[in-house]
């Protein structure tokens, strides 16, 4: 249940060493600009074209944005983020293009790399500010579309290019893949598991991350132990099982696109009916939400992240838990990329007070929940440590304003964010998963049907 | 041609058809950079988000009220403010009974608008403060939003000189400065109080159809 803190600061100080293994991009300058609005043309769509038409530079999204709330620093206003995007638009694309072109200076080479750090160090796509514009300026969607400009051209941070290069080329991320994979799976045998590997035909098709083999061992367990427990017929598989897509991360879409239908092509090849998202936040709306479109049709499985997944099968009375620590008081942390992008709120809170724990929220939960600090692969960017601290250290105050005892969560990029930071200011709350509470939680007999 | 026959006849057109061409272009051109389809299967309605966000985002979010005071106050007080003013203020009211719709409505009595008045002015100045002494949005402020925020001001204080209908070259003046608002209205950051509804409808809708109410 815990983690091995030893085995966790090795893991960080291999992230540091990422920038130098990462290959290098070298581009023309009038190239990148080129390169950059290739994708703007191509993504700004009517959506984004309101949005843009709708900012009054009111700079309340300021005030949503966990690292200005916590500096009061307005270099990390939201709105400044899409700022090319806006005057490629106003220049390009809007009505009077003609006029604007008069007034707004063009994009340069120097004006993508002066973004690169507000862009990628600076947001983590959480969305809090998206929701807090009285306008309704989707920001995040924007900066969406900002990064994957800023990757074509070329200005992927060193630490995110390396890993998505990786998984680009070679298809494993940390060196973790097929073999890796296999290791796991025969400790967990060793332990007396069942694991379906590469099963020819199966309902469910799980999938998991690189932290679950390297770090967060006993998430992996739990699933299977779960799987096991509701009898279903499910397998994971050496060749499509790393739900962490460092393509959408990076902002590089072919990278996005082959990690993606990797996984799409052999659910589709075993019959599967679902697919298993593992703790791991950006991988549920890489597949549940892109997955489709990258695809070219909708999917014939459903996607569910795990944390949905189990508060299903609670909620449906087919996933009785035993009680564990009654009346213990915890708080839960939506993962942006399953709460706020996805629609999972409901689901992990029907599961911890299955496991009678005392749920105390936020106060700022749900649809307004704060970050981690480090999500978006800024937890693989060096640059970005203060930008990760300032992330955890409100996220802290969060948690101690609940009294709760400990940290849920049900993402393992938020779970490394708030170790690190735990590890940094020695705090004296538990960080727990979902699935390995559950985990721990399962009755000795299996449900009756 | 006088200068009264120019303000009120060939002026008036002039910007009308600004106006009204200017902001139909841009809200068509905003609209013709289509949208691919989405292929994901929908968590809830998308109709039904976008219809939320439209009327939802008229107040603050509670968890976001403490840090925005000042917006929220001043946001209220100038929109509502102009809003009375714009539609329910006596001389307009006749006004668009007379050179637009050929049909009037009830006017507020004289004390609400005065109140309405002061409320536009407190509101108006409140944010233009926030806007020029903020760090914020002193760094994201163009241009555009300040001359924005200054023609809407001038509106506003020459119709107040109008008001009592005393002297015609008041109400010239008046009419002079809504003329030179309307022409710049669709070039400008004034369109909000346009596309506020497809921007709010658009998030909605996105956020809707997976699950999210915002």
């Amino acid at each position: 249940m815990t983690v091995d803190m030893n085995l966790f600061r090795g893991f960080v100080e291999q992230i540091k060493m990422l920038p130098s293994m990462a290959q290098p991009t070298d581009y023309p300058d009038s190239d990148r600009v080129a390169a950059a609005k290739h994708v703007f043309a191509e993504k700004l769509d009517s959506r984004m074209a309101s949005h843009l038409e709708a900012c009054v530079h009111c700079g309340i999204c300021a005030d949503a944005c966990h690292y200005y709330v916590q500096s009061g620093d307005p270099y990390y206003t939201p709105i400044r983020k899409i700022e090319p995007l806006m005057r490629y638009y106003r220049r390009e694309k809007g009505a009077f293009r003609w006029l604007n072109r008069m007034f707004e200076s063009d994009i340069s080479e120097a004006d993508l790399e002066q973004w690169q750090p507000l862009v990628y160090d600076s947001c983590t796509e959480c969305g809090r500010c998206s929701f807090a514009c009285p306008q309704g300026v989707d920001i995040a969607s924007m900066v969406v579309v900002m990064r994957q400009a800023l990757a074509n051209a070329g200005l992927i941070p060193a630490g995110l290019r390396a890993v998505e290069q990786e998984q680009g080329s070679r298809g494993t991320v940390f060196g973790v893949g097929g073999e890796q994979l296999m290791q796991a799976v025969e400790a967990l045998r060793e332990k007396g598991h069942e694991v379906p590997v590469d099963k020819e035909k199966a309902d469910v098709l799980v999938l998991s991350s690189t932290l679950d083999v390297l770090l967060f061992n006993d998430a992996l367990e739990s699933t299977v132990r779960v799987m096991n427990h509701l009898g279903l017929n499910w397998t994971i598989h050496t060749c499509a099982f790393e739900g962490a897509n460092f393509g959408m991360l990076s902002g590089l879409e072919k990278v996005q696109k082959a990690a993606s239908e990797r996984i799409t092509r052999e659910a589709i090849r075993c019959g599967a009916r679902y697919v298993i998202v593992p703790e791991c936040g950006h991988s549920y709306p890489a597949l549940r939400w892109d997955g489709a479109n990258e695809h070219g049709e909708p999917l014939p499985f459903e996607v569910l992240a795990i944390s949905e997944f189990l508060g299903r099968e609670v909620m449906a009375g087919r996933l009785k838990l035993r009680p564990v620590g009654e009346g213990r008081r915890i708080t839960y942390h939506d993962p942006c990329k399953v709460g706020r992008h996805g629609g999972v709120f409901e689901e992990p809170r029907a599961v911890l007070r299955e496991l009678g724990l005392d749920v105390r929220e936020m106060p700022a939960s749900r649809e307004m929940n704060y970050c981690c600090g480090g999500g978006a692969g800024l937890f693989l960017i060096e640059s970005a440590r203060r930008n990760r601290d300032m992330g955890f250290d409100l996220k802290r105050e969060q948690v101690e304003a609940t009294g709760a005892e400990s940290l849920v969560t049900a993402c393992g990029s938020c779970r490394l964010n708030f170790l690190a930071g735990a590890d940094r200011v020695h705090w004296d709350r538990g960080i727990e998963s979902l699935v390995e509470l559950v985990g721990q939680a399962l009755p000795e007999e299996p449900p009756a049907s | 041609m006088s200068l009264a026959d120019f303000i009120d006849i060939w002026l008036w057109r002039f910007a009308l058809t600004v106006f009204v061409v200017g902001a139909a272009w841009r809200v068509l051109a905003m609209l013709a950079t289509g949208r691919p389809k989405d292929l994901s299967t929908p968590r809830a309605s998308a109709a039904a988000g976008g219809w939320h966000a439209l009327f939802s985002r008229f107040l603050p979010r509670p968890e976001m009220a403490g840090r925005e005071r000042l917006h929220v106050i001043g946001g209220y007080l100038f929109h509502l403010g102009l809003f009375a003013l714009l539609f329910l203020a006596a001389p307009h009211v006749d006004f668009y009974r007379e050179r637009l719709f050929g049909v009037g409505w009830v006017a507020l009595p004289n004390w609400a608008f005065i109140l309405a008045a002061e409320a536009a002015f407190l509101g108006l100045l409140l944010l233009w403060l926030h806007r020029v002494l903020n760090p914020v949005t002193r760094l994201i402020s163009k241009t555009g939003d300040h001359a924005a925020s200054v023609l809407t001001f001038l509106v506003m204080l020459t119709g107040c000189l109008a008001l009592a209908r005393a002297h015609e070259s008041l109400r010239l003046l008046h009419f002079f400065m809504v003329e030179l608002f309307m022409i710049y209205f669709p070039f400008s950051s004034l369109m909000h109080s346009i596309t506020f509804a497809f921007s709010r409808a658009a998030i909605g809708a996105h956020y809707g159809r997976r699950g999210v109410k915002t």
